[in-house]
């Protein structure tokens, strides 16, 4: 009897062992399944375009009629395109200068100095990643029109147009640097600065060969980001941009004009350099890490 | 002259206060000027009266909100009857359905992400951070190809004989606004979450597990709540900047559906009708202002910062 009831949970036991290996498996393989379709419907939209890019027909599949680069050489010989993008290029890399050298400094402020309101400088500090595209833009659009315009001397300089874009988009990316370089600095070492001025080292020259090494990629990073935050902007810079074209807004009137050949050209290409970019990112410094706010190194 | 000039340099550099002037004083300069300074005079713009040539004219006046509200009081429903107010309650209808929609896609995902590392997971996170960091309007660019009476997926089941004429949901409206916005904006609630569910010890599931707790028992009791500051920061990254969305409407609603970025960009850019402009988008700022406060009172304002 005894040995008859100790038979039937061993039986039990070993298939609820083989019934919860068998379910593991199946959540596994459902969960791989998910995240395998995401990937798909994260993907598919652009690789169509990358294909509709070099095929004869560019407006859709069907009919297919072969492939062709032409439409490349007709999209780097358009020169309104090209001189809009050298503007994004420039209105980018001003911009992105300008939201670096605030942004560190300011990471400077959260990471080693204690003062009154700080959890609402940083808010402060964020804030403009959070408003929206269409209130930023026409908060701004409105302030430079309408207000600053109507200063005597001073106030040409703010009809909107290339300053007015820059001013923008360095407000813009001014957040994106805050919160890479003061992550950086909050997981900094502050003995090592300590070390080098009782070494003898003045708070510039341990600045220069202390600290600014252990930030760079950080600062690095953090440029790189507001960089393409700016370049990519479209809603601000529709607003602030004045009568001057850059590359989203010049997209956004092929669009509105049915030019999809040249659209699908300059879009393959936009995805094929960021792809670059953030590869050589991605192995220079932990993207991730930034991006996601993981655990700090 | 050189010498009072350096040890000027010293004192800001060695004083506590001068070291905050330098380090925080810039950037609270420039956000001042850039962004307080505007938001404010759109908030005082939008209580002025406008006339007719759309100047300014300082008297204070609630005109411009009564243009976008139908005449009686919140409960009355000519108050909702206008062009504005439904386009209102529709893009909150799209901001929440997009938001549900990225949760539930992103979650999965970024529990397999927190539980696996290594390799598998540079390559993934690479897979969705490249479409991420793409343009924006490039994106809704390629929905635009694919939705449509004559789009990719309609001429593609057509093509495979699966339909005989284009389905409407694969027409131009809501869904396809919908699925634009949830390509847009998943990334934010994939890394929202994924920075969350990262730091969970998942010791505590197995040891709720080997308690006894059911899978759903598990989920709902020790895995959500230990997420619950990515889920609200993720839901905050995709329904703020969904309901002011422009493009994404604009490219995949072709028209058909008005969400409120589109009516205040329209006022704005044909007309320079400020007082419309800046009263609209005091709906938009309205409505971040209360869900960040709910947020608030579950997470801090550092948990916030994950992306």
């Amino acid at each position: 009897m005894a040995t008859n009831t100790e038979n039937t949970t061993d039986v039990t036991t070993v298939e609820r062992f083989f019934d919860h290996r068998t379910r593991e498996r199946w959540l596994r393989r459902g969960l791989y399944g998910i995240a395998g379709l995401l990937l798909v419907f994260l993907w598919i939209p652009l690789a169509v375009m990358v294909f509709l890019s070099v095929a004869q027909n560019a407006s859709t599949l069907f009919p297919f009629e072969g492939f062709t680069l032409q439409h490349y050489a007709a999209t780097f010989s358009d020169p309104g395109l090209m001189m809009a993008l050298f503007n994004s290029a420039q209105v980018a890399t001003v911009a992105a200068c300008i939201a670096t050298v605030l942004g560190v400094l300011a990471s400077f402020a959260l990471a080693r100095r204690e003062f009154p309101l700080k959890s609402a400088f940083r808010t402060f500090g964020i804030l403009p990643m959070i408003v929206p595209g269409v209130v930023l833009g026409i908060a701004l659009l409105i302030y430079f029109r309408t207000l600053l315009s109507a200063i005597p001397v001073v106030g040409d300089l703010f009809v909107p147009g290339f300053l007015t874009l820059v001013l923008t988009h360095s407000v813009y990316g001014f957040p994106f640097v805050l919160l890479i370089v003061s992550a950086r600095l909050y997981t900094f070492d502050e003995q090592l600065e300590e070390a080098a001025r009782d070494l003898g080292a003045s708070p510039l020259e341990t600045f220069r060969d202390v600290t600014l090494p252990i930030i760079a990629p950080a600062v690095g990073a953090g440029f790189l980001f507001a960089w393409i935050r700016s370049f990519e902007d479209f809603i601000r810079a529709f607003f602030t941009k004045g009568t001057m074209d850059v590359l989203t807004t010049a997209m956004f009137s092929m669009i509105k004009y049915g030019a999809a050949p040249k659209m699908n050209a300059i879009s393959a290409f936009i995805v094929l350099v960021i792809a670059i970019l953030l590869a050589v990112a991605m192995n220079l410094g932990n993207v991730t890490q930034y991006v996601a706010g993981g655990p700090d190194e | 002259m050189a010498a009072s000039t350096d040890t000027n340099n010293r004192s800001l550099l060695r004083t506590a206060r001068g070291k905050l002037a330098l380090t925080a004083g810039p950037s609270t300069i420039w956000l001042g000027l850039l962004l307080l300074a505007p938001l404010t005079f759109m908030v005082t713009v939008s209580f002025m009266n406008i006339n007719e040539a759309y100047n300014i004219v300082w008297q204070p006046s609630l005109d411009n909100y009564g243009q976008l509200t139908g005449p009686g009081l919140p409960w009355e429903s000519s108050f909702w009857n206008t062009a504005f107010m439904e386009s209102l309650l529709l893009s909150y209808v799209i901001a929440i359905v997009t938001t549900v929609m990225c949760f539930s896609l992103a979650f999965p995902l970024a529990y397999l992400l927190a539980r696996k590392g290594g390799r598998v997971f540079k390559i993934v996170i690479f897979l969705v951070l490249l479409p991420f960091f793409t343009m924006y309007l490039v994106r809704a660019y390629s929905w635009l190809l694919m939705f449509g009476p004559n789009g990719v997926l309609n001429a593609t089941l057509l093509k495979l004989g699966m339909i005989s004429e284009p389905l409407a949901v694969f027409n131009f409206g809501v869904p396809a606004i919908i699925v634009g916005l949830t390509h847009a904006y998943f990334p934010y609630m994939l890394l929202s979450l994924y920075a969350s569910l990262d730091g969970i010890d998942f010791s505590l599931v197995e040891a709720a597990r080997d308690l006894g707790a059911s899978r759903p028992a598990v989920l709902k009791d020790v895995i959500l709540p230990l997420a619950l500051p990515g889920i609200i920061s993720g839901s905050l990254f995709v329904f703020v900047p969904s309901l002011g969305a422009f493009i994404t409407p604009r490219f995949l609603g072709q028209g058909k559906v008005l969400m409120i970025g589109q009516l205040i960009e329209e006022r704005i850019n044909s007309l320079y009708a400020i007082g419309y402009g800046s009263a609209g988008s005091m709906f938009i700022v309205l409505t971040i202002v209360v869900a960040f406060a709910l947020a608030f009172r579950y997470v801090d304002v550092d948990e916030l910062g994950g992306v």
